[in-house]
C-alpha cells in the first residue's frame, strides 16, 4: 500500500518546509510560484497519504510536474528523496485510475527488449512515417497527447540498426586481458544512440577489458517508475539484479546515467524492493534470498562508463591528439551529478585529449528538462528549460557538447538543431575513441 | 464579497496570469517552515503574484473597499507563520518578483524589488567587490522583502548588525493601495535624520503595515580576509566568559557561534567526518577584514580562549575553515539525527538572552527538555546572546506534539523572564503574538495605535505580531 511504503511512511514528517528545495527546482526556476515547488510536491504526496485529497486529473498533474531530476534532494538537508516520493504517488495514482495505454507501453512494450527493438527499427525503417506509425500502432498517442510531430522532432532521425544487433555477445580485451566486464546497454543508447555503445565496446576493450554484453537484460526501470509504473519497474530491477550478479564478472558498467543510478540503488533503492519480497508471502522465499545476495553481489561493482576509465582502469598514456583541435563543453547529467556526485571523470577524460579546449559552461549542471518522457508530455515547460541550457551551451564558444545520458543527448540534440546551431553532442567516450583510433 | 468575483475582479486587473484560484493550487500557500503551519493548513481564499508597484495598489484598493485580509508573502522560510493567511483572504507572494533595478556603486546602495534572493544579490554584488552584510541561514532561498519586513539577520549580526542597519528607504503600499516613500523620495543620502523614521517603522513589521514593494539598501566593501578560532571547552560556563574576554580584548568578531554538547553529538552522529572535539561547548570565532589585522585578531582570540578552553584551532586555509563553518552549519539539520524516527521543529526556535544568561538559559532549555519529555539540540549566535532550540520529535504524533507545545511556550516565558525576548531574528508571527503583551507591557497599546492608524480596518495580516485590542 502507498501509504504504507517506508519512504511515504517515513520521509515526509521529516521535511522541514525550508524551502530550500526552491532554489534549484528547474521547474520552480520556469514558475516562481510555490505550488510548483519541490517542498510542494511532498506536501502533495502528503495529502494525498492523509487523504486530504483524492486521485484527480488536477492532482496527477501536479505530481506530474517533476522531471525526477534530483535536484532538490541532492541539497537537502533533510536529504528527502523528493523524486522517490513523486514516483510512489504516482504509482498510486496509476493503481486508482489505470491506462490501459500506459499498461501496453510499460508493461508489455518496455519490459520485453526483443518488442521495443524490433518497433523501433521498424520506425527507422518507415524513416518518413516514423514514429507515427510506431505510436499509433502502440496506442502511444494518449501518453504523447497532440504533440507527436513535435515528439517525432525531439527523437530526430531514428537509427536503423541498435546497438545490440552490431555487438557480439563477449568481445575479447585487445592485449592482455586486465579484466572481465559486463556492459549494462540501455535502451536508449542500444536503440537511439547506438554509435555511442560502439564507441563505449571499443574504449573498453582497447583498455584491456573482456566485454559482455548480457543478452537477457531488460530496460532498467527509470521509465517505468517516472510513469507510475512502480510495480513494473520492481520487477525489472529484480530480474537485472539476478542476471547480473550470475554474469561472474569483475565490474558493471553503463554508459547512460540513468542506468546505473537505478542499478546502484540512488534512483531506487534495492532495499526497498527486497523488504517487500521478503514481506511478501506471494514472493517464492528463494526469489527474496536470491535478490538479497544479488543485490548484496552488486555493491561496489555497478560503475558509470566514466568513473570506470578514470577511476579504476586508469585512462591511457598514450592518447593521440585529434586531428583538428576543438572547443568542447560538458553537460552534467542530473542522473550523474545530483544522484551520484559523479562531476569530475567525464571532465578528466575530456580533459586528458590532446586537441580538446575545454571550455566549462555556467550552468554546467542545471537541468536540460529532457527527464526521458518528460519533454514528451510537458513539451512546452521542456522547452523553456532546455532554452536557458541551449544559451549557456552558445556562450561557452563550444563546437562540441558532451554528456553522459542519452535522454539529455536527445533533448539537448533537439535544442541545438531547432536554435540552428552546429554543435554536435558526444558521449565523452566517443571523443576517447577517436583519439584513441587516431593514435 | 463572493469569492468567484473577487477572483474575476483581480483576474481583471491583474491578467488570469497572476491569480492562482484553483483549490488545490491554493493549498501550497498554506504553510511556511514553522511548525504551527505543520500542524494547520490555512488555505488562502486567492493568491496573487503582482510585479509592479500599480498592481500591487491596485489589489490593495480591491482589498480595502472589500474588507478582504491580505498576507504579503516572500519565499515562505519564515518560521513564524508570517507568510501564512491563519485568517483567510489573500495572499500577495511577491517572490516572483525580483528585479535588482540599479547597483548605484558610487553611492554604495542598491534598489531592489521584494522577491530578489538574499544569496543572488550578494552574487551580483560581488562583481562589484560589494556585500550585503546580513547573512541568514536561509540566504539562499529568502528574499529580501521578507527580510525586511522579518528585520532578519544571522551568523554575522554581531559585528554587522540586522537588515534595519542597511535599509535606507521604503516603497511601501499602504492598505488603502497608497503609495509612500520613506528616507525621503528623490533621497540617495546614506545619513538623514529628517522626519520620523518611517523606514524603521516599516522595517520589521512583518507585513501588517503595508507592502514593500522596492527597497533601497546600503551596501559595504566586501572584506578580503577571513579566519576562525574553534575552541572547545570542558565547562559551559567558560564559553560566554571566553567571549566577553574576547570583546574586552577590543576586537569585534564578525561571528561567534555555539554548539553546545547536544549540538556536539548531534553534527558527530550526521557526519562522522566532520569529528568535532568532545565537551560541554564549542565557540567558532569568526573574524574578517583585511589579511594582516585577520592575523591578529585570530592569533589574540586563540590566545585568549586558551585561557579557558582545553584545545584551540586557529585557520585560515579555505578547505580547512569550510570544514570547521561547516560543523556549525549542518548543526540544524543535523539535530534530527538524535532520533532517527523524528524531525527537528520550528517552534521556541529563537529566543535571544543578554550575554551573560546565555549558559544559564542553554541549561535551563536542557532540564525543561527532560521535563516534558523531548530531546534537544542547543545552538546559536552567542556573540548576541541568540540561542537556537531545535526539539526533535516525531510531529505526526498528538502526544509528541502536544509535549512539544508545552515545552516552547516554557522557552519563551524563560527568556522573558532572565531579561530577554521571544525572537532574536525570526520574529513574532503568529506563533508568539501570544507573548507580546508579557515582553513589551503597555507599550503594545501603542503598537495596536500605530496599527490602527495604518490599516484602520485591520485587513494587513491579521492576526500576527501582537493580538488584536480585546483579544
Ligand atoms: C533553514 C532556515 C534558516 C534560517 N535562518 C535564519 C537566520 O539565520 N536569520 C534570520 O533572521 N532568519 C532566518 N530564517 C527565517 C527566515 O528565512 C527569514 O526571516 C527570512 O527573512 C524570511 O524571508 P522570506 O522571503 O521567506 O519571507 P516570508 O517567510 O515569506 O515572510 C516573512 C514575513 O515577512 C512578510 N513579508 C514578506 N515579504 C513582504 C513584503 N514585500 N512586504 C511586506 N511584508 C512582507 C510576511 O508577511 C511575513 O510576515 C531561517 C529560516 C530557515 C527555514
Ligand atoms: S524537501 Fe528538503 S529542502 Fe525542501 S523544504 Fe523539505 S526539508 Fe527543505
Ligand atoms: S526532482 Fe527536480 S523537478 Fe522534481 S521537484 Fe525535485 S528539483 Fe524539482
Amino acid at each position: 500500500m502507498f501509504k504504507d511504503t517506508p519512504v511515504v511512511r517515513e520521509q515526509i514528517k521529516k521535511c522541514v518546509r525550508c524551502g530550500k528545495c526552491r532554489s534549484v527546482c528547474p521547474i520552480f526556476n520556469e514558475y516562481r510560484t510555490e505550488n510548483y515547488s519541490p517542498r510542494g510536491q511532498v506536501f502533495m504526496v502528503q495529502m494525498l497519504r492523509d487523504g486530504v485529497l483524492s486521485v484527480s486529473n488536477k492532482v496527477a498533474a501536479k505530481l506530474g510536474d517533476c522531471l525526477m531530476c534530483e535536484s532538490c534532494s541532492s541539497i537537502c538537508p533533510s536529504a528527502i528523496p523528493v523524486p522517490e516520493l513523486v514516483a510512489e504517488a504516482r504509482a498510486f495514482i496509476t493503481e486508482q485510475r489505470p491506462s490501459t495505454s500506459k499498461k501496453l507501453i510499460f508493461e508489455k512494450l518496455w519490459t520485453s527488449p526483443g518488442l521495443l527493438r524490433n518497433s523501433v527499427a521498424a520506425a527507422g525503417l518507415a524513416d518518413s512515417l516514423g514514429l507515427r506509425s510506431l505510436a499509433r500502432s502502440l496506442g502511444l498517442t494518449s501518453i504523447l497527447p497532440g504533440d507527436l510531430p513535435r515528439a517525432e522532432k525531439i527523437l530526430g532521425k531514428i537509427p536503423r540498426r541498435s546497438a545490440r544487433s552490431q555487438l557480439a555477445a563477449v568481445m575479447p580485451a585487445r592485449g592482455t586481458r586486465k579484466t572481465r566486464v559486463a556492459y549494462f546497454l540501455g535502451c536508449g543508447t542500444d536503440l537511439l544512440q547506438p554509435e555511442i555503445a560502439l564507441a563505449t565496446v571499443e574504449v573498453l576493450t582497447h583498455c584491456g577489458c573482456e566485454v559482455i554484453i548480457p543478452q537477457d537484460i531488460r530496460c532498467c526501470g527509470v521509465p517505468h517508475l517516472a510513469n507510475g509504473a512502480k510495480t513494473v519497474a520492481e520487477k525489472l530491477v529484480i530480474h537485472n539484479l539476478n542476471i547480473l550478479s550470475k554474469l561472474g564478472v569483475d565490474a558493471i558498467i553503463s554508459d547512460c546515467a540513468s542506468c546505473t543510478s537505478t542499478l546502484n540503488g540512488h534512483l531506487y533503492r534495492p532495499a526497498t524492493v527486497i523488504d517487500k519480497l521478503k514481506n511478501s508471502s506471494n514472493s517464492a522465499p528463494t526469489l527474496a534470498e536470491k535478490t538479497i545476495e544479488a543485490a548484496n553481489w552488486l555493491k561496489g561493482k555497478v560503475f558509470d562508463l566514466t568513473v570506470f576509465l578514470v577511476d579504476e582502469l586508469g585512462l591511457p598514456t598514450e592518447i593521440g591528439r585529434l586531428m583538428n583541435s576543438v572547443v568542447v563543453t560538458y553537460h552534467d547529467p542530473c542522473h550523474l551529478v545530483k544522484a551520484q556526485k559523479i562531476k569530475n571523470q567525464p571532465r578528466k577524460i575530456l580533459q586528458s585529449i590532446p586537441g580538446v579546449d575545454f571550455q566549462e559552461m555556467v550552468g554546467a549542471d542545471t537541468c536540460c528538462g529532457g527527464s526521458g518522457t518528460f519533454g514528451l508530455t510537458h513539451y512546452d515547460l521542456s522547452m523553456k528549460i532546455l532554452k536557458r541550457k541551449i544559451e549557456s551551451i552558445q556562450n561557452s564558444g563550444a563546437e562540441i557538447l558532451a554528456t553522459s545520458c542519452p535522454s539529455c543527448t536527445t533533448q539537448i540534440s533537439y535544442g541545438l538543431r531547432e536554435a540552428g546551431l552546429n554543435i554536435k553532442v558526444i558521449h565523452p567516450v566517443q571523443l576517447l575513441q577517436k583519439a584513441l583510433i587516431q593514435h | 464579497m463572493e469569492r468567484s468575483l473577487l477572483v474575476k475582479e483581480l483576474e481583471n486587473c491583474l491578467g488570469k496570469d497572476k491569480v492562482i484560484s484553483d483549490p488545490v493550487d491554493l493549498m501550497y500557500y498554506s504553510y511556511d517552515s514553522s511548525f504551527l503551519a505543520r500542524l494547520n493548513r490555512f488555505i488562502p481564499d486567492v493568491v496573487v503574484t503582482p510585479r509592479s508597484t500599480e498592481e500591487v495598489s491596485a489589489v490593495m484598493q480591491i482589498a480595502y473597499a472589500n474588507d478582504i485580509p491580505v498576507t504579503p508573502r516572500g519565499a515562505g522560510t519564515g518560521e513564524t507563520c508570517g507568510s501564512v493567511a491563519i485568517k483567510g483572504g489573500l495572499v500577495m507572494d511577491l517572490s516572483p518578483w525580483d528585479t535588482i533595478e540599479e547597483i548605484d556603486v558610487a553611492n554604495m546602495q542598491v534598489f531592489v524589488r521584494p522577491g530578489v534572493i538574499h544569496a543572488k544579490l550578494n552574487e551580483r554584488l560581488a562583481e562589484y567587490g560589494l556585500f550585503f552584510p546580513p547573512d541568514p541561514g536561509s540566504s539562499i532561498m529568502c528574499t529580501i522583502g521578507g527580510m525586511v519586513a522579518n528585520n532578519a539577520s544571522g551568523l554575522r549580526a554581531v559585528k554587522y548588525g540586522c537588515t534595519e542597519q542597511y535599509v535606507l528607504g521604503l516603497e511601501v503600499v499602504l492598505p488603502n493601495g497608497e503609495v509612500i516613500v520613506t528616507g525621503g523620495i528623490q533621497s540617495r543620502s546614506i545619513k538623514n535624520v529628517s522626519g520620523l523614521n518611517l523606514t524603521k517603522l516599516f522595517v520589521g513589521s512583518e507585513g501588517i503595515l503595508g507592502v514593500i514593494t522596492k527597497i533601497r539598501l546600503r551596501v559595504w566593501p566586501k572584506p578580503k580576509g577571513r579566519g576562525i578560532v574553534m575552541a572547545v571547552y570542558p565547562s559551559l560556563d567558560d564559553a560566554p566568559a571566553s567571549v566577553l574576554e574576547v570583546y574586552q580584548a577590543g576586537i569585534l568578531p564578525s561571528g561567534i557561534e555555539i554548539l553546545d554538547q547536544s549540538a556536539i553529538n548531534a553534527v558527530n552522529m550526521y557526519r562522522p567526518e566532520i569529528n568535532l572535539p568532545q565537551g560541554e561547548a564549542i565557540l567558532l570565532f569568526e573574524v574578517d577584514g583585511n589579511p594582516s589585522s585577520v592575523e591578529w585578531e585570530g592569533l589574540k582570540i586563540k590566545e585568549i580562549a586558551s585561557r579557558r578552553a582545553s584545545q584551540v584551532e586557529w585557520a585560515t586555509e579555505p578547505k580547512r575553515m569550510a570544514d570547521l563553518w561547516e560543523g556549525r552549519s549542518v548543526v540544524a539539520t543535523a539535530a534530527a539525527r538524535v532520533r532517527p524516527d523524528g524531525s527537528r521543529v520550528f517552534a521556541g526556535e529563537d529566543i535571544s538572552v543578554p550575554l551573560a544568561k546565555v549558559a544559564e538559559a542553554l541549561r535551563s532549555i536542557r532540564s525543561l527538555g527532560q521535563k516534558h519529555g523531548v530531546k534537544v539540540v542547543n545552538y546559536g549566535h552567542i556573540g548576541d546572546g541568540n540561542v537556537h532550540t531545535a526539539p526533535v520529535i516525531d510531529p505526526e504524533k498528538p502526544d509528541e506534539v502536544e509535549k512539544a507545545n508545552r515545552l516552547v511556550d516554557e522557552i519563551h516565558r524563560l527568556a522573558v523572564t532572565l531579561g530577554g525576548s521571544t525572537t532574536g531574528e525570526h520574529g513574532v508571527g503568529a506563533v508568539r503574538a501570544m507573548y507580546a503583551e508579557l515582553e513589551h507591557g503597555p507599550a503594545v497599546k501603542v503598537m495596536q495605535a500605530i496599527k490602527k492608524a495604518l490599516d484602520p480596518k485591520g485587513i494587513m495580516n491579521p492576526g500576527k505580531v501582537f493580538l488584536p485590542e480585546g483579544e
